[in-house]
């Protein structure tokens, strides 16, 4: 129940007055903005409500949602995108049990395999090649898979940038600062343009792989960097007692560092997802017709050609869901962390 | 009498000119328990860090369990060693991201393949021991310095080693709670646990130790049963220090 303290408000309008109204000129200001704020919220909402033609939204959603994928097929990754987002809220107001709280992260990476599958087709779904997908589907994959590429790899780099061998270490640490110092949008280029051209003829890897491995050479970089952070703020004294302990080399990466390293750096490895999902976008220049790219080959039908406005207006409510879904969700992660072992 | 350490001229410098172990030699046999003191710095904990290994050392020899290491540090014979040995440190350094069962049963499930059951089974029994059952679910953070180090104590005892060493384990503690840390090292000694022990706890020593060993500036200054060398010692020095610690 939400209950209003009276004096604490009547305080509150005490201070404003005394703040914004206390001299003329304070109050002239005071006015002009009231005055142009409001002028900016009712032009917004008369647009939103009255102007804009919400058609050119309305009439395309399945566009947006699947790009090009087969009419008669959209089922599969509609059913994708709904268990995905079944499970976010499962995770968020699921009950508490353990076991089920253990399985859930199994269930989570299993969403990748079924996207997969239920995208590729085979085994009794009919194939669809991957130049089909598209819209916020192919956004997600283009998102997820990066992800969940890039977090070992990240991780093995940030191993080798510590360990005691210079080569590796050396190797290590240019591949990191090189990917650090390249624009991502080079990195994309050369993964779309260039690997075939290294690539011996006959073997061809299709454009959407191409994207998910140039987003993992990027990102792994920087995971390698938190994950780095968290190694060195783990005392020398951990790795002490597990020496004591008889633990091997191995083991002690294992059990005591990664875990360890991964929760410190688990704000920022979230922060880099949600990153990479925005980065995606970039894809629509190289030619995916992800989210984006959607928009704007909508945008070239002559039909609705000229309404960049209500296309962008509604990407951005699309890209801002989606965001907030993921930074909730991280928020969440983190909350049950510092929860299950105080403060940690 | 069987002796499960043997030091002969240890030696180590860590900057060049400063010996933090000067030709240290001692030994201890089997259930007896040693404490080591001295002044801060004068090379306690880089002794008794050299039995398990976590320390080497420049010249001298070291015969832990019948296991010989010499200055080559033979990674091979210290993991040997590392399986037979426990240690308990000042600041308890438990696995934060672990629970206290967690703790206790990573080294025997992973180092000795133990299988989970029969390790936690073993690892209950230790707790209880401890006084500590009631908290197995828990984490480190949860529990209060006493209940720390008596967890960290538990997690040495879960390998079954021959031989403990302990580094001041209840310098980092609040003084009500020096004693049930204290309390639980003694009942390890009436068990006939062979104990190396940094401490300046003068009860414990008197009650516990089988001989004192008082060192400086990385030289052993005298070695004596606890009697002697509380009442009586030989040497000015050991005196002096004593004289110190009453004043605290
Ligand atoms: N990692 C190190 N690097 C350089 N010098 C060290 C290192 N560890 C210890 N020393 C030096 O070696 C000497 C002995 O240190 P040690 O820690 O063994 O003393 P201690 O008797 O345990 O002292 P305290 O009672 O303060 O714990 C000291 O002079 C110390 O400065
Ligand atoms: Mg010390």
């Amino acid at each position: 129940m939400f209950k209003i303290d009276i004096s604490s408000t009547i305080f509150f309008l005490k201070n404003l007055k005394k703040t914004l109204f206390s001299n003329l000129f304070n109050t002239i200001i005071t006015l002009l903005i009231i005055l142009f704020i409001s002028v900016a919220i009712s032009n917004t909402f008369a647009w939103l409500l009255f102007k804009a033609n919400w058609k050119v939204v309305i009439s395309n959603l399945p566009l947006y949602a699947f790009g090009s994928f087969p009419p008669n097929e959209q089922w599969r990754p509609a059913t994708w995108m709904i268990s995905l987002l079944l499970l976010s809220i499962f995770t968020l107001c699921g009950p508490e049990w353990k076991w089920l709280r253990k399985n859930l992260l199994i269930v989570w990476v299993g969403t990748i395999p079924l996207g997969l599958y239920l995208l590729y087709g085979g085994l009794g779904l009919s194939p669809i090649m991957s130049r089909h997908w598209g819209g916020l589907t192919l956004t997600i994959l283009l998102t997820v898979c990066s992800s969940l590429l890039s977090l070992p790899f990240g991780i093995v780099l940030a191993l080798c940038r510590q360990s005691s061998l210079p080569l590796i270490q050396k190797l290590s640490s240019i591949y990191i600062d090189v990917m650090r110092a390249i624009p991502l949008i080079a990195v994309l280029f050369f993964g779309q343009l260039l690997i075939p051209l290294f690539l011996p003829v006959g073997i061809e890897i299709d454009r959407v792989w191409r994207a998910i491995f140039a987003f993992t050479l990027f990102v792994s970089a920087y995971i390698a960097e938190d994950i780095r952070g968290g190694l060195q703020s783990i005392p020398n004294t951990q790795i002490e007692a597990a020496n004591s302990l008889g633990l091997n080399q191995y083991q002690i990466i294992q059990f005591i560092l990664i875990p360890q390293a991964l929760r410190i750096a688990l704000p920022a490895l979230t922060n880099q997802s949600i990153g990479l999902f925005q980065n995606t976008s970039l894809m629509a220049i190289l030619g995916l017709v992800e989210l984006l790219g959607v928009g704007r080959s909508i945008l070239a039908n002559p039909e609705f050609i000229g309404q960049y406005i209500e296309v962008y207006v509604w990407l951005a409510c699309v890209y801002w869901m989606v965001c907030t879904i993921m930074a909730v969700l991280a928020r969440h992660l983190e909350q049950r962390m510092t929860i299950n072992q105080a403060n940690f | 009498m069987e002796p499960i350490v043997i030091a002969k001229n240890l030696t180590k410098s860590y900057t060049k000119g400063l010996r933090a172990l000067d030709n240290v030699s001692l030994k201890v046999n089997r259930g007896k328990v040693l404490v080591v003191m001295g002044p801060s710095g004068s090379g306690k904990s880089t002794l008794i860090r050299t039995f398990n290994g976590l320390e080497a050392f420049d010249n001298g020899e070291l015969n832990i369990l019948g296991i010989k290491i010499d200055s080559t540090h033979d990674e091979r014979k210290i993991q040997k060693i590392r399986r037979r040995v426990g240690m308990v440190f000042q600041q308890f350094n438990l696995f934060p991201h672990l629970s206290i069962l967690e703790n206790i049963t990573l080294a025997p499930i992973h180092v000795q393949k133990r299988r989970q059951i029969e390790a936690e089974e073993y690892g209950m029994y230790l707790l209880s021991q401890m006084g500590i059952d009631s908290h197995a679910k828990k984490y480190p953070s949860q529990l209060s310095g006493g209940e720390q180090q008596r967890v960290a104590i538990a997690r040495a005892l879960a390998l079954k080693p021959e031989l403990l060493l302990f580094d001041e384990p209840t310098s980092a503690l609040d003084p009500e709670r020096v004693n049930e840390v204290l309390d639980a090292m003694r009942r390890l000694a009436e068990q006939g646990m062979t104990m190396v022990v940094v401490t300046h706890e003068i009860s414990f020593a008197k009650d516990v130790s089988d001989q004192v060993l008082f060192m400086d500036s990385g030289k052993v200054i005298e070695t004596s049963p606890p009697n002697i060398f509380f009442s009586n010692a030989r040497h000015e020095r050991s005196r002096k220090f004593l004289n110190q610690l009453d004043k605290h």
